[in-house]
């Protein structure tokens, strides 16, 4: 029998919040169709190094297993991606595990997203509605715009964009691409577009779309295929306008 | 509702553009006259002196220096919000991106010294006027200064033309990747051009 092939995972893990950063090496069998989460599953199964040590399991976040949750997020070979949909066979060898460190670890790559969910609270990412009862006559939407609003509710807030984003850290207040995009999506929804300046207003506060420095790099990374430049740059635009309405209608 | 940052940074973005951007070019076109020689550099310095004092004077401090000065200023706080990444992501417009913080950080310390040496130090201080021999002598006299003088240059020239391109995004008229990167490719053309003229005005120094 031929011998069984190994991949190599370079796994960066930390034992708690504030503790110091180290790395370990595991061997996994390969297997074809491998992805890096069943990965992390068979190094959880037998949490055993290169070097023949047991250690403590590497824990990480993952829950639908098909690039819809968002939960698995994790720097892959220096890129922020979804462990669950990176496949062994299309990664670069060994392989380099690390946690988004733009937001808190909490241990190994398991991260604290929960900054996102604060910042979809701010830009107001929510519809108001009169009432528990039905609406008989919904308003209409055109295709179009249903269209680009079906595109922008992709978003599974996995962080992608913001790991990715030189304006999103410790060093800024940026809410980060997503959360901005998310006030283009509630303020096209025929409901939602009454809170458009409340939205709006939000995003000229500091940390909004004013500290977008235009690197691109969110549309270029987001799992989703989110057009988030373009999104943003309808959003530059609508607080242009918003900001003439502040001063010309006070 | 009055929300400072949003002015701040659209107020940075517009200076950038017109007072700033329109100075250096403006400093393009009257250096890149060194090329029809002497005469023809030193009859363009004698043309703005022609302006009356008082009004130029006015123009340098308004139109140019506190422009200048603000744009730097909140540009260095803006620069340091931002971790340069481009060599993890190497996209071309996280490249640019970088450019644009390490042109800013290199124009910040070259500015100090140029605007020091030449319009304080040379010209208001030690009474000097500024004329082609003068610049033939301080550049052939030190041809690192010339080559530090050609870097600062370009550093200005594509953090401007670059400008332009987030300009266009920052204010929301290019919205779509097309018009986003023909902008960008126009602009780095101009930038290109403008380098062309730079290096060749500079050359002109040492073969003149």
């Amino acid at each position: 029998m031929a011998e069984q092939k190994k991949v190599r995972f370079i796994i960066e893990r930390q034992d708690g919040p504030n503790e110091k950063p180290y790395t370990q090496e595991f061997d996994v069998d390969y297997r074809p169709g491998l992805n890096v989460v069943a990965a992390l599953m068979e190094i959880q199964k037998n949490p055993v190094t290169v070097e023949g040590k047991k250690v403590a399991p590497v824990t990480w976040e993952c829950n639908c297993l098909e690039k819809v949750c968002g939960a698995c997020m994790m720097v892959i070979n220096g890129r922020a991606r979804q462990a669950c949909c990176s496949l062994i066979d299309k990664l670069e060898q060994p392989i380099r595990l690390q946690p988004a460190r733009t937001f808190p670890v909490i241990r190994d790559l398991l991260i604290d997203r929960s900054v996102m969910f604060e910042s979809l609270k701010r830009i107001q990412g929510w519809i108001d509605v009169d009432g528990s009862w039905e609406a008989p006559d919904a308003p209409r939407q055109d295709p179009h715009t249903a269209e680009t609003c079906y595109e922008i509710s992709h978003c599974m807030t996995c962080g992608c964009c913001l790991e990715a984003c030189p304006n999103v850290g410790p060093q800024s207040d940026f809410i980060g691409p997503a959360p901005t995009a998310q006030a283009l999506l509630f303020n096209l929804n025929p409901i939602g577009k009454y809170n458009e300046p409340n939205r709006l207003n939000a995003l000229m506060e500091k940390g909004g779309i004013t500290s977008c420095g235009n690197s691109q790099n969110c549309e270029a990374v987001c799992p989703k295929g989110i057009k988030l430049t373009q999104h943003l740059a309808q959003l530059n635009r609508d607080v242009n306008k918003q900001a003439l309405r502040n001063i010309f209608n006070h | 509702m009055f929300h400072v940052t949003f002015y701040l940074r659209r107020l940075h973005s517009v200076v950038g553009l017109l007072a700033v951007g329109g100075f250096l070019l403006e400093h393009v076109l009257t250096n890149a006259k060194a090329l029809g020689g002497p005469t023809v550099f030193n009859e363009a310095m004698a043309m703005m002196e022609q302006i009356p004092h008082p009004i130029f004077l006015g123009l340098e401090i308004f139109a140019v220096a506190l422009p200048l000065l603000f744009h730097a200023i909140y540009g260095i706080y803006i620069a340091l919000q931002a971790k340069n990444n481009p060599g993890q992501y190497t996209y071309l417009k996280n490249w640019q991106f970088a450019l644009q913080r390490w042109t800013a950080w290199f124009l910040v310390v070259f500015l100090i010294w140029h605007v020091f040496y030449l319009r304080i130090l040379t010209k208001a201080i030690g009474g000097t006027p500024i004329s082609y021999e003068l610049l033939h002598s301080y550049f052939t006299g030190s041809p690192l200064v010339a080559v530090i003088y050609t870097i600062g240059m370009i550093a200005a020239i594509f953090h401007f033309c670059n400008g332009i391109t987030t300009f266009t995004m920052t204010w929301g008229i290019a919205k779509g990747p097309r018009v986003q990167s023909v902008i960008n490719v126009l602009s780095m053309l101009l930038c290109l051009a403008m380098s062309l003229v730079t290096i060749a005005f500079m050359a002109g120094y040492f073969v003149m």
